[in-house]
């Protein structure tokens, strides 16, 4: 039984990141930045409990807060560019913030000894959950509340004028503009709100981790994030969910049988995914008429350079 | 800081300068694709690496330049099966799709690579390993100014395809107008899978450069390589090569000026910090595809 | 209403817009017309903001909007349509209105509109105009699936749906029949009625000259004519420009 609730906590802590991603993509931006604010909410959640006794509520929240704030800052630049430049633009901020917590060493005396992150080695004893005796029944519950009210939250954004305005920004820049929508407000904001599930989806992990550490926060993690919703298809959060559960629960059943060959075989899966269905799982027409999903942008990779050419 | 330093400062750059051709050369080869197909290969650098990997076959047969023609072959052949695999096949108007399939092919060639060698370094052969040109109070090292040679006749190999060949003619001529490129009897298609042949030739070329100048190949070699070829690729300029070559020459003295100056666990942090300053100072990159009336 | 004075725009060593002057004035239609190349759309795209004058201004209702971005001069009144549609596909015909910037007040006035009053009167402005767009029955369907005409229908009332005072329209005439155009001709009228000013861009001579009050002729993006539909049509230069005379000709 706990084998399987354990699963059911990886899959909530993964279908916030990929709500988080969709979120960015849904206003056509490509960003790998997800791992990064993701870091940042594990961190600072991890530090508010074990390090200064803060109770559990106010430190995820503060985590996610702090994780919205530079998520906006990062955004206001970084968004001035498109396509290929955003992608690497957030890779590169992603990779800062995970050596930023491979050289923080920051320790402080608790009764039970130096707690807080020690450059490399990690950031461990974050021993919230089990020192005030929460079962793994209740984590769980606590991460599926917070899955369902994230859900919630960006469903209803996406029936009101916010949503409308994120997908025709993500549909036609130029269009959007014309129209007399602020592009950086809108991208921004996607940005932040990203930024913000990223960091809540952060805190809980490190909780649920009790150990965290720089390598936990690579962009591999980032292609999780975004893999999730372009698998799950942009049209419906519910696909996001739907690929969360197929990935994660291929690659722990996939341990199994296949060992430490899964990770090869996700990268397989993926490509062949791709080729099978482009726009995902629950693509527009399968969302439409299953009743779950809205229609969506297809995001503009290429679009900022289509004037550009190779030349020599 | 003393003169002494200053030296070892100066040497540090010129060893990052000619290590730079390599980044150079990955720069190039996103910077060809995305330009052609205005999409981006997120394997290709892990590709690159395969391929020097699988020239490893051929080391005890023949002697060590042959080696590196064979992984710039094999570069080629890669970069072929990829754009079958992950762009042939794919809606044109979905970049994302084929950004993804990419870095399921990057996953899946990292971990390759790992399990076929059991996670060990493999020793790669290196040339004038052990010659050092000496001038004044500067070492040059051997391998690495072979390395740096290496780099420049395969951009000056590139630019002469390019300019001189109806390959790379095509090439152009799709990047800029596919539609109108297939009115004119262009087989788009083959174009980009030739596209595809020439960046993984220069691919494999930086693979086996990588190899030689560090001494030895290792899978976690792949993605601070794809990480920084990107980051080249943007400061030159999308689409640009003269850029990505003056870029990755950029990145990898920097790069090396950092681990001077603040070691190696850092290092990373100020290339990228660089990138940020490039792009919000100068978002077209260095030699910006020139804007066009609309 | 709007003036462009002295304005220039210079890619490389091409002058796209060389030192036009022109004022449209409130609730006239004004036509823009010239040779393919003349300068027009690059003129449209200056006004709009998408670029910025090599030299001269772009003065709206008394400001000097040179330096503001696309969105912060349709906030002011301005509004266009795309020579290529540019449609939200994607969208349904309702949404597309709706992401337009629909309710007019900033600050408190509008924070409270959009959020507290479920912007009612914005609602029913859209409400208005999709059926002034003849689209209230297909306003649940998805804008790539309409038909041609609908679509240029939505991408008219769109750029009214921003509650814009002047509305730059750039070739709305472009592929349609002639009962298409007779249509667009009685809808352009009417927007003006209803308080509009209208700048439209065209290469249809009967629909300019039908519906203009005022015609402006460009070529090698400077002004030629101007002037009534008569006049500028009887104008010598004019006719050397776009029919063309019997010498060969001179590029």
């Amino acid at each position: 039984m706990d084998f399987y609730l354990g699963l059911a906590q990886v899959i909530g802590i993964h279908t916030l990141l990929g709500l988080s991603a969709w979120c960015v993509l849904h206003t056509g931006q490509v960003s790998l930045a997800q791992g990064g604010f993701f870091a940042i909410g594990a961190y600072a959640a991890g530090m508010l409990t074990s390090m200064w006794g803060w109770p559990l509520a106010a430190a995820l929240a503060t985590g996610a807060l702090m994780a919205a704030a530079v998520a906006v800052a990062v955004g206001f630049p970084a968004l001035r560019v498109k396509g290929l430049m955003l992608v690497v633009a957030t890779t590169a901020f992603a990779e800062i913030v995970r050596l930023f917590f491979f050289n923080l060493q920051w320790r402080v005396q608790t009764p039970a000894g130096p707690v807080g992150p020690d450059g490399s080695l990690g950031f461990g004893g974050i021993r919230y959950f089990p020192s005030n005796g929460w079962t793994t029944l209740q984590v769980c519950i606590l991460i599926w509340v917070l899955v369902a009210a994230v859900m919630f939250m960006l469903w209803w954004l996406d029936r009101s004028r916010v949503g409308t305005v994120w997908r025709a920004v993500g549909e036609d820049e130029l269009a959007a503009q014309s129209a007399g929508i602020n592009l950086t407000a809108a991208k921004v904001s996607a940005f932040g709100i990203g930024g913000g599930i990223a960091g809540l989806a952060g805190g809980v992990f490190a909780h649920y981790a009790t150990h965290i550490e720089h390598s936990n926060f690579s962009i591999l993690l980032a292609t999780f994030a975004i893999a999730y919703p372009i698998i799950g298809g942009l049209s419906s959060l519910a696909g996001t969910l739907l690929a969360v559960i197929f990935i994660q629960g291929f690659l722990t059943e996939g341990l199994r049988f296949i060992g430490d060959w899964r990770s090869l075989l996700f990268g397989v899966l993926i490509v062949v995914v791709m080729l099978v269905r482009p726009s995902g799982f629950l693509n527009r027409s399968l969302g439409r008429s299953l009743g779950l999903g809205r229609a969506t942008a297809t995001p503009q990779t290429g679009d900022a350079t289509r004037g550009a050419s190779t030349h020599a | 800081m003393d003169l002494l330093n200053l030296i070892d400062l100066a040497q540090s750059l010129i060893d990052g300068v000619l290590f730079g051709t390599t980044y150079s050369l990955i720069g190039i080869g996103f910077t060809l694709i995305f330009g052609v197909m205005h999409k981006i290969n997120m394997s290709y650098a892990a590709a690159s690496i395969g391929a020097a990997y699988l020239s490893l076959m051929l080391v005890s047969l023949v002697p060590a330049p042959v080696v590196y023609a064979g992984a710039a072959l094999i570069g080629g052949v890669l970069g072929w099966l990829i754009y079958l695999i992950c762009f042939r096949f794919l809606p044109i108007n979905n970049p994302l799709a084929t950004l993804m399939s990419t870095v399921g092919m990057l996953l899946a060639i990292e971990e390759l690579i790992s399990h076929l060698t059991l996670g060990m370094p493999q020793n790669y052969p290196a040339l004038f390993s052990s010659t050092n040109i000496e001038i004044g109070q500067f070492f040059l090292r051997g391998d690495l100014i072979f390395v740096f040679m290496l780099g420049c006749v395969a951009m000056v190999a590139l630019t002469l395809l390019l300019k001189r060949t109806r390959l790379g003619l095509a090439t152009r001529a799709v990047a800029q107008q596919p539609v109108a490129a297939q009115l004119c009897g262009m087989d788009v298609n083959a174009t980009n899978a030739g596209t595809f042949v020439i960046a993984g030739l220069m691919g494999g070329t930086a693979g086996a450069m990588a190899g030689a100048a560090i001494g030895v190949l290792s899978p976690l070699m792949t993605l601070p390589l794809t990480v920084k070829g990107l980051v080249v690729t943007v400061i030159g300029g999308l689409g640009s090569i003269p850029g990505a070559i003056v870029a990755g020459l950029i990145v990898g003295g920097a790069e090396n000026l950092f681990q001077f100056m603040r070691g190696v666990s850092e290092r990373d942090i100020y290339v990228m910090l660089m990138l940020f300053a490039f792009l919000v100072l100068r978002p077209g990159g260095l030699f910006a595809a020139p804007g066009g009336r609309d | 209403m709007l003036e462009l004075k002295n304005l220039s725009r210079h890619f490389g060593g091409v002058k796209a817009v060389d030192q036009l002057e022109l004022t449209v004035r409130k609730g006239e239609i004004l036509g823009l017309i010239g040779p393919n190349g003349s300068g027009k759309s690059t003129t449209v795209n200056l006004i709009t903001g998408v670029y910025q004058p090599s030299a001269g201004s772009v003065q709206f209702k008394g400001q000097d909007i040179s330096a503001l971005p696309p969105h912060r001069r349709t906030e002011l009144g301005l509004a266009r349509t795309f020579q290529n549609i540019r449609l939200f596909g994607q969208l349904t015909v309702w949404q597309n209105l709706w992401a337009a910037r629909v309710v007019r007040e900033a600050g408190w006035a509008g924070f409270r509109e959009r959020w507290l009053s479920g912007a009612k009167a914005a609602r029913e402005q859209a409400e208005e105009l999709l059926v002034f767009g003849d689209l209230a029955h297909k306003r649940d369907m998805l804008a790539a699936n309409l038909a041609f005409g609908e679509q240029r229908r939505l991408e008219l009332i769109r750029a009214a749906a921003s509650g814009a005072e002047l509305l730059l329209l750039d070739e709305p005439a472009a592929g349609m029949n002639a009962e298409e155009i007779q249509d667009l001709d009685s809808r352009i009228r009417r927007l003006r009625d209803q308080g509009r000013t209208i700048l439209l861009i065209e290469h249809h001579m009967e629909l300019v000259m039908e519906v203009c009050d005022r015609v402006a002729v460009l070529n090698f993006g400077r002004k030629i004519a101007e002037g009534t539909p008569a006049e500028v049509q009887q104008d010598a230069q004019v006719r050397a420009a776009y029919l063309g005379t019997d010498e060969p000709a001179t590029a």
